[in-house]
């Protein structure tokens, strides 16, 4: 676990932090990561609390969701530790979680999608690169596996 | 991680929970139905509130006591299903969805009354050859737009929900002391008598609905033992009074007739009683109150059916594929979508009034089952249920809310008891056309009864099974490894699977390196895929002798032995029939600890056979009880039924007589009083071994718990089963643990 960071590529993999949503952008946000063989892989998955409204899915299905993701992505790195935060705002507990684990840097590979459905589901591409307090790497798409 | 995560997952404090229940439940109940209730009851229209508010709260305080036993999503669903079966949880279910269905079609409507009234449209729009109600027009659009809300999973936050209940108290608080200072009695319509009275009850029902949604946002509240009872009997209350006060300045401070005459006009009572009291602005703020509160109850009961989707999916009384969360926006969109249809549809079809009832009526039944499974669970004391809370009076509180639920449909007019009926003998029709063969939850009263067979009358135990779920197919789940004994398990399997008229499922789990991704090896391990296909239909082959079906997996793993609990789990298996050796499954994971774990936690029965040819002709049960005894018990009798095996039951005692009175009903209670039966004293592993040489197979119960996984290991094999020569089948049933995780997990 301490060995990160002697590999060739520096530090900033040293250790990563991989926000993930589902299973499928997990699996797909691991295979963008996995040929720049990074150190250490923390997944993330958030759930959105309303903090006084209740959760868009019950407690029970938005466990499945997160455990489902990490499964994926452990499927590509076996030894990925994984963490779920609650939080109202996402960028927020993806920062904070980053800032916990001491990551080196943040990965996310950005999600499909015209303007409209980034707006309606917030679009947080834009935000995280402007409010991050360390590197934040975007991964390339990678469409070609199917 | 995970008792940190629950914490954490918790975040709704008791005001959050207090308002969740008051801004659910005033909606268009208070804001439309009160011209409706006084017309119809004269000033007994006040104790229709009171009524209904008394109904909702001996429900509350028994959802209270459910709450806080099973805080789990799906509410008086869920509570109803544990209780009493799948087959009224059909009932709850579809009633709860559709009942939902139905009250936000008309908080709805009643929005579409409160837009046009503002904006002043004219009553009927005429498009073309079309025309249309504007207020319906209105009211569907409305409700397009709220199911997007929910569809997107954009949020409001608490601070704006507590906003909204804050005013809408505020506008009422006002609205009613203002009302107290102009109250003439004189004013008072009389009242119409019992019997209106009590159809007006049925239907402002649909004003009381909020509350059981508390429950099944249960997880998400803290302290939930001590605030979950607190909000959902105190969002009661403070409903019921605020209604009660509101009725009372209606009847009181305006003239009579006054209500009747704004009815005929077409405008909404509330509002042209606002009129009179504060003015314009009196009237402007109650229409704006009612804007909020119809909008605010129609979003919450979107999200509110959505949940009870989510826990009738999880049982399989309706398809799980219905909860499928969207890979964007993070919502059960399937499940608000249909809902949404629905909504929609009865928006178009329906008048206010019956929408109303309707809803009220559905809501009645859930709650007079509500208060029977409350009962049920008291009655039939299953293990573990320690409801933090529980209700007072007992049983008179959960047996009134029971009966004057039901008891209050029979006021409500023929037409709405006749749909309601057809949707609740739809949710019937339902359950034995789809759910039986799907869902396994069996209910703690089908335990009761069952456990009981001897003391019930037989029309009650024959009435129980035929509504029995037949869980799915009995599935028999068989791990493969070892090519040389994948005949021998998959001839046992199929055997047990034939007589159970199940299915086999054969799992060949293939290692891979942990080095090496599973996408990687799934893709590229072409080697181990043609071994796996080879042993696969050679398996399939051997099923066929049967006749059985046979379903063929393989599984990249980088485990294994955990895999076939992780496999048996998710292919829902109803037996493992495993081997059991040094050659069959490989070393364990890495952590012991963490494996005993696993296997304390058996998800179905366990069969492990240490394969030394399988030849069911002679075959002894030794037994000293145990729910694993009653396993190999089982398996003698399908090997006997199939394969006409004898079979010979060995007790060893201390006591030579103690021993043949314990074999005796031991036989009996298993159905193999037709088996040899064997009382032998001294050292048991000796006695065992002795008897084993005259058979061909040895069925034992595992006699304590983890004993298979030892076994499996290795680590610490049976004595006897050292020195036995003959095949050995070692059968292990999971614990009593099984009903307290389906019930509590």
């Amino acid at each position: 676990m301490d060995d990160s960071g002697d590999s060739s590529h520096g530090a900033l993999l040293a250790h990563v932090l991989l926000p993930v949503a589902n299973e499928e952008d997990a699996r797909r946000t691991a295979r963008a990561l996995e040929p720049y063989d990074p150190g250490r892989v923390s997944a993330l998955h958030v759930v959105e609390k309303g903090e006084g409204v209740p959760d868009k899915t019950p407690v029970a299905q938005s466990e499945e969701q997160a455990e489902a993701a990490f499964a994926a992505i452990r499927g590509v790195f076996p030894d990925a530790s994984d963490h779920v935060a609650y939080d109202r705002d996402v960028l927020d507990a993806i920062l904070e979680t980053a800032r916990e684990i001491d990551a080196s840097a943040i990965a996310f590979r950005s999600r499909e999608g015209g303007r409209l459905l980034q707006f309606l589901s917030g679009d947080l591409s834009i935000k995280l690169v402007t409010n991050a307090d360390r590197p934040v790497i975007a991964l390339p798409r990678g469409d070609q596996t199917a | 991680m995970s008792a940190d995560g629950e914490e954490l997952a918790k975040d709704l404090g008791p005001l959050a929970a207090l308002t969740i229940g008051v801004g659910t439940m005033i909606g268009a109940g208070i804001f439309v139905l009160p011209g409706t209730a006084i017309e119809n009851a004269g000033w007994f229209a006040v104790l229709s509130f009171v009524l209904g508010g008394g109904i909702a709260l001996l429900t509350a305080l028994s959802a209270s006591e459910l709450g806080t036993a099973m805080p789990k999503s799906g509410g008086a669903y869920y509570y109803v299903n544990q209780a009493l079966g799948p087959l009224f949880g059909s009932i709850a279910g579809w009633s709860n969805w559709l009942g939902l269905a139905f009250a936000s079609a008309f908080y709805m409507v009643g929005f579409g009354q409160y837009v046009q009234a503002i904006l002043d449209i004219e009553s009927v729009l005429v498009l073309g050859p079309l025309s249309l109600p504007s207020v319906k027009l209105i009211a569907f659009l409305g409700a397009a737009f709220f199911i997007l809300v929910n569809y997107v999973g954009a949020k409001e936050t608490g601070r704006l929900q507590n906003g909204i209940v804050l005013i809408l108290l505020g506008i009422l608080a006002v609205f009613t002391v203002v009302g107290a200072f102009r109250a003439d009695p004189a004013n008072l319509p009389p009242g119409e008598g019992l019997s209106p009275m009590l159809t007006t009850t049925g239907i402002i029902f649909v004003s009381y609905l909020g509350f059981v949604q508390i429950t099944s946002v249960a997880e998400e509240i803290k302290n939930p033992g001590k605030n979950l009872p607190r909000a959902v009997i105190g969002s009661v209350l403070i409903v019921t009074t605020i209604y009660a006060l509101v009725l009372i300045t209606m009847a009181a401070a305006v003239e009579q007739g006054f209500i009747a005459e704004a009815q005929r006009a077409g405008s909404i009572a509330v509002v042209e009683v606002g009129r009179v009291l504060l003015g314009p602005i009196g009237a402007l703020a109650l229409l704006l109150g009612g804007l909020l509160a119809t909008a605010s109850s129609a979003n919450a009961s979107i999200l509110a059916s959505s949940r009870i989707n989510f826990a009738m999916g999880r049982d399989e009384i309706v398809t799980p594929e219905l909860n499928t969360v969207h890979p964007r926006f993070g919502t059960p969109y399937r499940a608000i979508g249909i809902t949404g249809a629905l909504i929609l549809l009865f928006i178009l079809a329906g008048s206010v009034e019956l929408l109303a009832t309707l809803g009220s009526v559905l809501h009645l039944v859930i709650y007079g089952l509500l208060n029977l499974a409350l009962i049920t669970f008291r009655e039939t004391a299953v293990i573990d249920y320690e409801p933090s809370y529980r209700v007072p009076l007992y049983p008179i509180v959960p047996a009134a809310g029971a009966l004057l639920s039901f008891a209050l449909i029979v006021f409500i007019s023929p037409t709405v008891i006749a749909l309601g009926g057809l949707l609740v003998a739809g949710a019937i029709v339902w359950y034995f056309a789809y759910a039986k063969q799907r869902t396994t939850e069996r209910g703690a009263l089908f335990e009761f009864i069952e456990t009981r067979r001897e003391d019930m009358p037989d029309s009650i135990v024959s009435a129980a099974s035929s509504v029995h779920p037949d869980g799915g197919e009995f599935r028999v789940l068989v791990p493969l490894a070892n090519p040389e004994h994948e005949s021998d398990l998959i001839s046992l399997a199929s055997a047990i699977a034939k007589q159970r008229d199940g299915v086999v499922d054969a799992v060949h789990i293939v290692t891979v390196p942990d080095q090496t991704s599973l996408a990687y090896a799934s893709e590229h391990f072409e080697d181990k895929r043609a071994e796996s296909r080879a042993l696969l239909d050679a398996a399939e082959s051997d099923a066929h002798v049967y006749d059985v079906p046979i379903e063929k997996t393989t599984i990249f793993s980088h485990r294994s032995f955990e895999e076939i609990f992780d496999a048996a789990r998710e292919h829902d298996a109803d037996l493992v029939v495993m081997g059991w050796g040094p050659d069959s499954h490989g070393s364990p994971g890495r952590v012991e600890s963490a494996l005993d774990d696993l296997t304390t936690q058996l998800p179905c029965d366990f069969l492990a056979l240490k394969d030394r040819g399988f030849e069911p002709d002679r075959v002894l049960v030794p037994t000293a009880g145990g729910p694993s005894s009653d396993l190999s018990a089982e398996v003698a009798r399908t090997l006997q039924r199939e394969f006409d095996s004898e079979v010979t039951l060995l007790h060893v005692a201390a006591d030579p007589s103690d021993g043949e009175e314990f074999m005796a009903s031991w036989a009996d209670a298993h159905d193999l009083s037709d088996a040899t039966t064997r009382v032998e004293t001294g050292d048991v592993d000796e006695v065992i071994t002795a008897a084993a040489e005259e058979s061909t197979l040895v069925v034992i119960g595992a006699t304590s718990r983890g004993l298979l996984s030892r076994l499996v290991f290795g680590s610490s094999i049976l004595d006897a089963a050292e020195g036995i020569e003959c095949s050995v089948l070692l059968a292990e049933r999971p614990s009593s643990r099984s009903i307290r995780e389906r019930l509590f997990g």
